[in-house]
Order: structure tokens, then sequence, then C-alpha cells
């Protein structure tokens, strides 16, 4: 349509030169939009679901069409410019052309195609991201300023070994009683090849983004309702970094990101699982010890604001909330009085209900994080020991529900109950955490 | 033929108009003539561009490394963007946009000044303390929720400094709505004998088009920046999940005004493009009626698409119909741009600053308009949303596109405001340099976003850093290419060469007298030529001689006239 605009608008038929002309550009544009599209593997990350796939073939389908038209619009730009430049010495206007209504139509007509088409094919592609797909797995995430937690409930079956549940601490009872799974909680997102996976997001305090280039998906997290994303992965791989938060979210918004671990099956997937489910079936006896686990395994965002020297290989540098070296002490006295509670007491409402007490000269910003009653119990027992001479200037009493019966897998496995289960939770959970330091420790 | 129309009643007098001597003074106080007010407009349009454009180079700073080095907190950063978002929208193009209408409208249409001078005054003389609200912000407690201020982190989490951002903005939505009921008039009353609505020059076209979008859409800005201020001091929570409200009617409220605020900033520009190509390449505009006509369909479907800004968190089944009118919308853009490829094709171009800018919108325009396309694709939109490439499109349509045409009108009326003409050598040097370091600051971002870069961070991974490090470097250029443009206007409005009445030899009626015009604008009525772009029509080079004649020809002719007045012309 290009070359039709210019040389015989007045004449009766169409000339058999414009016709070759117009042949010739069109081939060329067409071949040009194509060399174009073969850049499109190079403009992606790795394509690492079963959504990037569509979603590139769309895009090549797009650069073809939209290079075809950008080599049009600049070619008859610089032709136009070289052509009709006005010569030294000319004084004259150009011809009195006001239109052409053929040539209106035609290049009204050809967008108004081009974009019905892109409609439909978006429409098909879009469809087959939105629908649920068989086998589904569901994951729960939460999304918190400026971390990402990732809860999946797994049988105990996964274990490969048998286990006496009439041992395990009562909340797990609870939770086994409820549907026979185990919800257990992770920063990392784990996965394995073509299983499809539903997340289930909620946002804790402001909008956040769930993002993972390499599977082209996208879902923004929204107060107050519970969205959802559909992937399916299949290559398996680690992926650091691989989750980015893509919708302003604060001083942090660019370091929100976590990683993910793709297993190449079913079996392997669990072995990923197995250690976190042991920590939660097996917790450590001694509250100290179960406390620091929690904190340090990053499933709740406190690292993301607060700074904590006993945790710093955990990325706790945070420079938002108070600074939580020596907090024990704080809560002993000045804080203590101010509140009229317990130090322990203390503690615990300021990580239940955080806006109870707001330290003087910091906002109200950290929000209700859900953390199940024996995880705060537990983080107040750590938390106590963080005083300048080392050990709790306090008691905290932990109740009952939360004092774990100490258990074990049976055979040759020794109790896990303390540092064997944190061994074999440091083996997985913590490389891609060491991972996420990595590449954060250089922004701070 | 008919017989050939003079731009002056009767064409009785003889040639001594002079013009008025413009006097510095007069621009720093009340006024209600529209020229005045325009040049108000326009002048402190220009102050705040150089306020965002410093604001860019500090972001620009911030991100030749992967870490936050430049500024302290995040907070700082998020504080840059937001208030540079803000600025150059609110503070720059749609006011600058409004300086142009002011002062060409009336010009343009022969009239004296503005349907309601008084009403023009005021609008504008909410812009100072709105500006000043606005840079307050910063100082008094972070506005860090981007220049969309979604809740709940512009409502529960972002300091005051948010609430007089808001403040600023509902000024400035009331600054719009008093300008653009003033343009809907002013067209609709004002025009002259002889300008029925398919004689109307289509910057007027555009400014009605911008108009009547303003009037129906600010109000609803209005209504959501008054729900959020409540939420930030009164303790409602109209958008607070936590307490019945919801985040998301904030953003269809929002954007039901912002999208059609893109073709606010937009339209106007598309409209003085119109008038420089077609003067500059000698030829009529290509299907004028189907331009002019464009454009009211833009302001109309614009208003059907606003939900395409939310497609990673709308219900996903009423994503689907806005994807629908978004593609639909490229087909009046497309019309637009194949109308002025055909005004140039068998012009006589003239590769004035102006004219350089005006074509350099085009070869941009239409990479953003592509980009457009891809972005109202709902699968690819859900990988990009939110990245990079987002911030690419976006500056290829308001800086390759507003900005752009923004330069071309400053180089074409500056002649026409002060009387004498900016200096072309500088102006090449300004394009030269506005067009490689815009290229090459905004493309690559493009690759950035799509390989996974998020916008509004201060943060990314490694390996985005030599991206960002061309894409930096590139943002300096550019923004040194604005203090070029800036020490030309500077320079050229004491020594520029004396322009005459009408430089470029244009047919609109803004021409047909004295540079700076008189504050009545016309010594009689004017009679405007029956075609604003009827280039290459004999009548035309009467009409046009008779103004030089009557007006008397500048130092410097950029368009060169015809050596004896009754000839032919070139063809």
């Amino acid at each position: 349509m290009a070359s039709t605009t210019p040389s015989k608008p007045s004449s009766g038929g169409l000339q058999t030169t414009t016709i070759i002309a117009v042949v010739v550009v069109g081939i060329l544009l067409i071949v040009g939009g194509i060399i174009l599209g073969q850049a499109t593997p190079l403009l992606f990350p790795q394509q690492a679901s079963a959504e990037a796939a569509q979603v590139d073939n769309l895009f090549h389908i797009m650069l073809v069409i939209g290079g075809a038209i950008f080599l049009l619009v600049q070619g008859l730009l610089v032709f136009s410019m070289w052509r009709f430049r006005a010569r030294k010495g000319e004084t004259g206007d150009g011809e009195p052309i006001h239109g052409n209504t053929t040539l209106e139509i035609v290049w009204t007509a050809i967008p108004a195609v081009i974009v019905f088409v892109l409609t439909i094919l978006s429409w098909q592609v879009f469809n087959s991201l939105q629908a649920p797909k068989p086998g589904e797995a569901s994951v729960v995430v939460a999304g918190a300023r400026f971390n990402w937690a990732f809860t999946y409930n797994v049988p105990l079956s996964i274990l490969g070994y048998e286990v006496d549940e009439t041992l395990l601490p009562p909340d797990v009872k609870d939770d086994l009683a409820d549907d026979g799974t185990v919800s257990i909680t992770s920063a990392t997102l784990y996965s394995y090849v073509n299983q499809p996976v539903a997340l289930a997001m909620d946002a804790r305090d402001v909008i956040h983004a769930f993002w993972v280039p390499a599977f082209r998906v996208k879902q923004d997290l929204i107060p107050g309702r519970t969205t959802t994303v559909r992937f399916t992965p299949t290559v398996a791989d680690t992926y650091p970094s691989g989750i980015q938060c893509a919708e302003l979210c604060g001083a942090n918004h660019g370091i929100m990101r976590a990683d993910i671990v793709v297993a190449e099956n079913e079996a392997e997937y669990n072995k990923l699982l197995t250690p976190i489910l042991e920590s939660r079936l097996f917790p450590p006896a001694d509250p100290v010890v179960r406390g620091r686990a929690i904190l340090e395994s990053n499933v709740y965002p406190c690292y993301t604001c607060h700074v904590l020297s006993d945790l710093s290989s955990a990325n706790w540098v945070g420079n938002v909330g108070p600074a939580l070296d020596g907090v024990a002490d704080r809560a002993a006295t000045s804080r203590a009085n101010a509140t009229s509670q317990t130090a322990a007491e203390y503690l615990y409402t300021s990580i239940h209900e955080p806006g109870a007490y707001l330290v003087p000269g910091y906002g109200n910003l950290m929000p209700q994080l859900g953390v199940p009653e024996c995880d705060v119990w537990a983080m107040v027992a750590y938390l106590a020991t963080q005083s300048t001479s080392g050990s709790a200037p306090f008691e905290v009493v932990q109740p009952d529900v939360c004092i774990p019966q100490v258990s074990g897998p049976p055979g040759s496995e020794p109790p896990p109950a303390g540092e064997a289960t944190a061994e074999a939770a440091a083996e997985t959970e913590v490389v891609p955490a060491e991972a996420t330091a990595e590449a954060t420790a250089e922004g701070s | 033929m008919a017989s050939i129309t003079l731009p002056v009643g009767g064409g009785t007098q003889s040639g001594a108009a002079e013009a008025p001597k413009l006097r510095v003074s007069d621009f720093l106080r009340w006024s209600v003539d529209h020229k005045i007010i325009g040049v108000q407009y326009m002048a402190v349009a220009l102050f705040f561009f150089i306020v965002g454009g410093t604001l860019a180079m500090l972001i620009r700073w911030e991100l030749l490394t992967p870490n936050l080095d430049v500024v302290q907190t995040g907070t700082q950063y998020n504080t840059l963007f937001s208030v540079h978002g803000l600025v150059m929208i609110f503070l720059w193009i749609i006011p600058m946009m409004a300086g142009f209408g002011n002062y060409l409208v009336p010009l343009q249409l022969g009239a004296k000044d503005m349907a309601f001078p008084w009403l023009n005054a005021f609008a504008f003389w909410l812009i100072p303390p709105a500006g000043i609200l606005l840079i307050g912000s910063m100082l008094v407690g972070a506005p860090e929720s981007g220049w969309t201020q979604y809740p709940p982190l512009s409502t529960l989490y972002s300091g005051d400094g948010q609430t007089l951002a808001a403040l600023s903005i509902h000024l400035l939505g009331i600054s719009s709505i008093l300008g653009a009921i003033n343009f809907i008039v002013t067209i609709k009353n004002m025009r002259p004998a002889g300008m029925g609505w398919w004689q109307l020059p289509l910057f007027c076209w555009a400014t009605l088009a911008t108009a009547i979008i303003v009037v129906m859409a600010t109000p609803f800005l209005a209504g959501g920046l008054t729900l959020l201020i409540l939420d930030k001091i009164a303790g409602t929570s109209f958008f607070d999940a936590g307490n019945g409200g919801d985040p998301q009617l904030w953003q269809n409220v929002f954007w039901f005004y912002s999208h059609p605020a893109v073709y606010i900033m937009i339209l106007p520009g598309m409209g003085m493009l119109s008038e420089v190509l077609a003067t500059h390449a000698r030829k009529p505009v290509f299907g004028y009626k189907m331009v002019a006509i464009s454009s009211m369909a833009i302001a109309l479907v614009g208003f059907t698409v606003w939900a395409h800004h939310m497609f990673t968190s709308l219900t996903p089944e009423l994503r689907v119909p806005f994807m629908i009118t978004s593609m639909i919308i490229a087909v009046p853009t497309g019309i637009k741009i194949f109308s002025w490829l055909g005004t140039i094709w068998g012009g006589k171009i003239r590769f004035t600053s102006a004219m350089l800018f005006g074509l350099g919108f085009l070869s941009m325009f239409v990479v953003g308009g592509i980009g457009g396309v891809m972005l109202a694709a709902i699968p690819f939109d859900i990988h990009v949303h939110d990245t990079y490439f987002v911030v690419s499109h976006l500056h290829f349509v308001l800086y390759g596109g507003s900005v752009f045409t923004i330069y071309a009108g400053i180089y074409h009326w500056f002649p026409k405001i002060t009387g004498r003409m900016l200096d072309e050598r500088l102006g090449k040097w300004h394009f030269a340099l506005t067009y490689v370091g815009f290229f090459f600051s905004f493309f690559p971002m493009n690759f950035a976003g799509m390989l996974g870069m998020p916008r509004r961070v201060a943060y990314y991974l490694p390996e985005f850093q030599s991206v960002n490090t061309v894409i930096s470097i590139s943002a300096f250029v550019l923004g040194i290419s604005t203090f070029v443009m800036l020490y030309n206007i500077w320079i050229s409005m004491r020594h520029g060469k004396k322009a005459g009445a009408n430089p470029w030899r244009a047919l609109t009626l803004e021409w047909a007298t004295t540079s700076p015009p008189p504050s009545t604008n016309f010594i009689d009525d004017p009679v405007p030529f029956h075609d604003p772009y009827g280039y290459g029509d004999k009548d035309s080079q009467a009409y046009l001689d008779d103004i030089d004649k009557r007006f008397g020809v500048g130092e410097d002719v950029p368009v060169p006239r015809p050596a004896v007045q009754p000839a032919a012309s070139g063809d």
C-alpha cells in the first residue's frame, strides 16, 4: 500500500510500474519483517514454562507484523525526505493533492484486519493461560513487604517412612485432622517439570505482583482478595531470584525477589520438601533454637525491615524498622515500662499485633503477618536472648500446646529433633537463601 | 476561479503595521490577554520541564549501578520517579499544550481573545501554587507511590507528601477543566465568517477533541483524588481492604481519567504536527477530514480502553473487552500516521528545525505505536506489564510523541510569539542530540523489560547493568540537548533575526498579523483563506504575497518567495 501513494494519483488506472513497485515493496517488507522476527528468542529470558512458548510465539507474530510496519513507515519517511526535498533555489509548493479515497480506505482496512487477527490470536492464548489444568498442584502465596512465602499442603506419605502421628506436635495434629496434609512454608517456590501449578495469592499489606520472567506469567496480589496465577514449568533448574515483585510496593520493592527450584520429577520434588516437612514435624525442643530457625528461614518478611547482627548471614539488614540487636534489654526495661506489659508479653504483642505499641520514632508500617501462635512464642524465646549480655534477661514460658513431644522417624535416622533436622534443612533450604543473599548483599 | 481572498478586510490599508514591543514585566502579572497567558503557561511549563528533567537525571545516575548508591534509601528513589512522573505530565506536557492552545486558538480563529478571558487567567494562576505544592511534597514526607498513586501504598504507607501531591494534582485538574471549557466555547462560537468546521485548522480540531476529553475525564480524577485525600487525612477507608474498602476502585477511577489523559497529552501535539508538516512540506494535509475525524474517534474510543492498564490485576474475564477496544484505537492512530506520510509525499520539504522535529516525531511515534499494539495483546502484556518495556513505550509516545511535537511547535511559532527567529544551526544541533539521545535512552529499555527488569526499582540484577549504562549515558545526552534549546531561546529572544509576519509562508490566520500580534490580535477582521492548507494553489500564493506586502518580510526568509509576485507557482 506504501508505494501507491505517490506517483500518479490522478491517473485513472494503475500503471504497470506502480503495480510492480507495490508488489516489490510488499515482498521486501514481508521479508524484512520475517528477518526482524528472528530476533525473538534473543529478546526473552530462558523459555521455561508451557506458557512461555505460547507467549513467545504470539510475540514472534507481532514482531514480524510490527517490524514490517516499522520498515514501511521509516522507509517511506526516508525516501520522501530524499525524493521530495526542496532543491536549492526552488520556490514553489508541492502538488495540491488533498487526499485519495481509495488509499485512505486501504490504510484504514489493512490495520483493522491486522488488529482483528491479533485480537483473536491473543484471545486464544489468553484463554489457554487462564484455563484450569487437570491435576493442578495448589500452592498458597503470601506477599508482604518485601518477601515471598509459599505454603504447600503435603501428605505425610512424601516422607517415605512411617511416623507415629500421636507423637507429633499438637498444631500439626490439628492440621492433619483437617484434610490429611500438613502445611509447610518456605521462602522458595518448589515445583517439578510438567506439573501444572495454580498459585492462590494474598497480599498482606500493599499490592504486589508475582512475576516469573522465565515463565512469562504475572499476576497482582491485591489486599482483600485472593488472586490466581497458573503455570506449568518445563525445564528442571534452579532459578535464583526467579520471582520478582513487579508492582511498586515501597522502599525495597526492587529486591522483593524469591528463588524457584524446579525438580525433574515428583520424587525429586518430594525430596526437596521433606526437610521442610521434617522441621515442622520434629521441631527442635529448645524454643530458642526453634525461633532462630524460623526467623532464619525468612518465610516471614521480618528481615526486610529489621536489622539483627546474629542473623546477618540470612540477610537481616533492613533499615525500615527498629533494630533488634539488644531488643531483649529494651523489652525488659523501657518498653515494658512504657506499655506496662511484661517483657515477654511486649515482644509477643509486637509480633502478633504490630500496631499495638509503636517504638517512638517509627510509623505503623508492620502488617499483620498471620504468624501461628507457636511460631510467635518461639520467636519471642529467641529474641529474649538478644541482649548485650548474651543471655535472656527474662524468662519466656512457652504455652503447653507449643511444646513438641520429642519424636523422630523410625529406623536408622537419629531423632531429628535438634541438629539433624537443622542440618538436613540447611542442605536444601540455605542454598537458595544464600543465592538471594548474594544478589542482595551487593545492593547494600 | 473564485476571486482571491485577502487576509485583511478590504486590503485598503497600506503596509505600516507595527509589531508591539514585549516587556518582561507584562508576563509577571495578572493579564487576561490570551497571548500573555499562553506565554505564561509555556514559561512555567519549561521551568518544570527542567525540574522534572533534573529528577530524571538523578534517576539515571542512580541506575548506573545495580545497587542503591546515589540516594540514601529506596524511599528517596521512589520519590524521585514519582515526582518526575507527576511533574512531567501535569506541570510540563499538559500546561505546555495548554500554552500553545491559548496562544494559537484565538489567532487561528481570527478572534481577539478567548471566549472567557478572566477564566483563562484564573486557570493559569492555579498552576504556580500547584507546582509549589508538588515540589514541597518532596520535602515533607515522601510521595513514594509513583505517579499512579496506587493505594494502599499511597494511603496507608506513604508520607504526608502524598497528600500534598494529591492536592496539587487536584488544583491542576481544576485548571485543566476551566481551560478546556474555554477552548470548547471559543472554537464553537468564535470562528470567523468563512471558516466552517471543515476549514478549521487541525490544531483547533485537536484542541477541541482534547478539551472534550478533559471536560469529561478530569472530574473522575478529581473524585478519585478526593477519596484518596479523605483516606489520608479523614480516616475514611474507601481504598483500605482491611476496613471494607477496595484498592482496585482507585485503579478503575484513576485510569478512567489517566488513559484519556494520554490523549490529552498527544492530541494537541498531533494538531501542531499537521500544521508543521503541511507548512514545511508545502503541501495540503493529506486526508484533512480523516485527520480531523480520527482525533474525535481517538477521543471517543479513548474512554473505553482504561482497564488495559490493569491486565495483571483485573478479574480475568473482564480483560478481553479492553483488549478489543485497545486494539481498535490503533486504527485511527494509524490513519493519522499514514495521512502525515501522504502529506510529505510529493511536497517540497524544507528541513527547518521545526520540520526535523516533525519528521522525528513520525519516526519515533510509530515505534511507540507498534509497542502499544503489542501491549494491548493480553498474554504479552502480562509478561511485560510494569517492566521497562512499558517505560519505553510511554516515553516513545510522550517524549518521542508529545515532546517532539512541542519542540516542533516551539521552532515553528517562536517567530510569531517573539518576532524573532530561533537560530537554525543551534536548532539542528538540538534535533540531532535529542533524536540520538532519545532513541538510545528509550529503545534499549524494551530489551531490559522483556528480559526481566521491572520498572520503579532502585536495585536490579547485575546482568542488566550494561544496558542501563547505555541508557543512562544516552539520557545524559538527552538532558544536555535541552539546554541547547534553552540557550537558543535565550539568545534568539534578543538577537534572533527579525521574523516578519509570516516567515514560513503559512496559510493559517495567526500568520496574517504582525509578530508578535498587537493586543487585539488583528487590525481589522481577518479573512481566512478558503483552505487552511491550500499550498500549491495559485490563489494561496497571492494570499501569502498579500500578507508579505501588508506586513513586510523579515531579515531571514527561510521559505523563499517566488521572484515576482504575480508569477505562477512552481509546477
